[in-house]
């Protein structure tokens, strides 16, 4: 019975903390992104401003071409890799495991700095340098994510299926791996995606310009301009892992059913 | 092997190549001739001394806050919010704790700042939180900031332990005639403390290494070695040493490997009764 005497208070504590720690600052911001000129009544003026803003539609599209071609790269690089670790190379699994931990454990100001020291002219000539190293970035939750899901399926029968019918190695990953890890494939898409887009710290250690340095610099001339481009991004954020939500889950459900 | 090659270049290149470049050039002079030079003014009481204690001040304030908050949200939350209200909980944990960066900044200071709605409001009961030392901009305000990602990254890292308890568990010791607060003594918390100790050294270090969210908030106002760093490159501090930014670079480095270390070690001893 002390249960039900505890139950209530613990859970109103839970709720008012919660309220006062993320729901009174994003409902602050809100309101005040939707202030008028100087300050006073309630209009679209700052989201106006911020649409018409110098740099606003470059900088946004180059991040989102540079989030894209590291999702992709990511992709590239990572299928083959987890699919081949999981069939065959067992042994090399923890070694891989390491280094997909490691930029946990590599401080991402750190990272930048050695890659201003140790790449080449040509690439830290080009934005798109940024790509690699928002894989890399990315390869902690990347690793997870498509891991968890080979792990739900049957592999090794599907492969020697798939080859005993006359299937290419090539033709197996595409038409037969992919579809059936397709919620961990999802998932590390859109969060190599989530990731790049909203990264700022070696964008900015190596002096490039996307979509949040470039927030940082309006910032200074607008800053509820600025306040506005945050909920902008966090609205943004908050949809787009929803859909990896929403969308590993349905993928988990159809690999059930499939088994 | 073959079929691994692309990752182990990639990741050789991208990853392990810079970290040896770094830590190379740290113990380089500015005659290129070998040297320890970087790493004096880390070790000897100045400013970057002074950054490394902020620094670890900062990440082990945000570290306490952060597993305590989290460990309650995330019991309350395995006890009572079951099915699809859990769910939604988790997803929301997860986008929060993935949060960080210049947008948290801005947010806060919409709501905390000098002009703020909740500043303004506490104002209104009576309570003037800039009447003291407090701004959004110092220690306090930076450490108010990280609690919005540390906390519900607590949560994702911890609820999977408290969910762990086996009720079986519970129910021997209250039928061997332990009283609930006897089962949380003896049973429950050393169970969960492995976990708990390896979820605050993973926030100790996530606090540690962030950048952004200080970076835009406070505009080199709290010196944290992040933050150092990112000067010393802008070209915005000049020091007679060149290389005195890669010391430092490193020296982040051996703190966020001592914390990840103890993360591991804490995950291994977690998982000692898990699996049983």
């Amino acid at each position: 019975m002390r249960k039900f005497t505890l139950k209530w208070p613990l859970i109103t504590t839970a709720s008012l903390l919660a309220t006062f720690i993320f729901l009174v600052p994003l409902y602050g911001a809100t309101l005040f992104s939707f202030k008028g000129n100087g300050g006073k009544g309630h209009s679209w003026v700052n989201y106006q401003w911020l649409i018409h803003a110098d740099g606003f539609y470059p900088s946004l599209f180059t991040s989102l071409k540079l989030a894209v071609l590291a999702a992709a790269l990511n992709l590239l690089l990572m299928v083959p890799t987890m699919v081949y670790l999981n069939l065959k190379g067992q042994r090399f699994k923890s070694l891989v495991d390491f280094l997909c931990i490691l930029p946990l454990i590599i401080p991402v100001v750190s990272l930048a700095i050695g890659a201003q020291v140790a790449m080449p002219k040509f690439l830290q000539n080009t934005q798109y340098e940024l790509v690699f190293f928002f894989v890399i970035i990315a390869l902690p939750y990347t690793y997870r994510a498509l891991d968890t899901s080979l792990q739900t399926v049957a592999l090794k029968t599907l492969v020697e299926a798939s080859r005993s019918l006359g299937a290419s190695w090539t033709r197996t990953i595409i038409r037969v791996i992919v579809p059936a890890i397709r919620s961990g494939i999802t998932g590390a898409l859109f969060l190599t995606f989530a990731l790049s887009i909203g990264e700022y710290t070696i964008t900015s250690l190596l002096h490039w310009e996307t979509f949040p340095t470039w927030t940082v610099v309006a910032a200074q001339q607008n800053i509820l301009g600025a306040i506005a481009i945050s909920v902008f991004s966090f609205v943004g954020a908050i949809a787009l892992l929803s859909a990896i939500a929403l969308f590993s889950k349905r993928g988990s459900q159809r690999v059930e059913v499939e088994e | 092997m073959l079929p691994l090659l692309p990752f182990f270049i990639f990741t050789a290149f991208f990853l392990i190549w810079p970290v040896i470049a770094v830590t190379l050039r740290s113990f380089k002079g500015n005659k290129n001739e070998w040297t320890l030079a970087n790493y004096r003014p880390i070790l000897h009481k100045g400013p970057y001394f002074h950054a490394f204690v902020t620094s670890l001040k900062l990440s082990i304030t945000t570290a306490v806050i952060g597993s305590i908050l989290g460990a309650f949200f995330a019991y309350i939350i395995v006890k009572y919010a079951r099915g699809k209200f859990g769910a939604v909980i988790d997803s929301i944990s997860a986008v929060f704790a993935n949060s960080g960066g210049v947008p948290l900044a801005f947010m806060f200071v919409a709501a905390f700042g000098t002009e703020g709605i909740v500043t303004k409001l506490l104002k209104d009961f009576g309570w003037d939180i800039y009447a003291g030392h407090f701004t959004i901009f110092s220690f306090t305000g930076v450490v108010l900031v990280y609690s919005f990602f540390q906390v519900p990254l607590m949560v994702l890292v911890f609820k999977p332990a408290i969910a762990g308890l086996r009720h079986e568990w519970e129910e021997a010791s209250i039928n061997l005639g332990a009283s609930p607060f006897t089962y949380w003594r003896r049973v429950g918390i050393p169970l969960l403390v492995p976990s708990f100790v390896g979820a605050f050294f993973l926030l100790f270090a996530g606090g540690f290494s962030a950048y952004a969210t200080a970076r835009a908030l406070t505009v080199g106002t709290v010196p944290l070695v992040p933050i150092i760093i990112g000067t010393l490159v802008d070209g915005n501090v000049i020091s007679d040493q060149a290389n005195l930014g890669d010391a430092l670079a490193v020296g982040m480095i051996l703190v966020a490997t001592v914390a990840m270390a103890g993360y591991i070690w804490a995950g291994r001893r977690a998982a000692r009764w898990r699996q049983s």
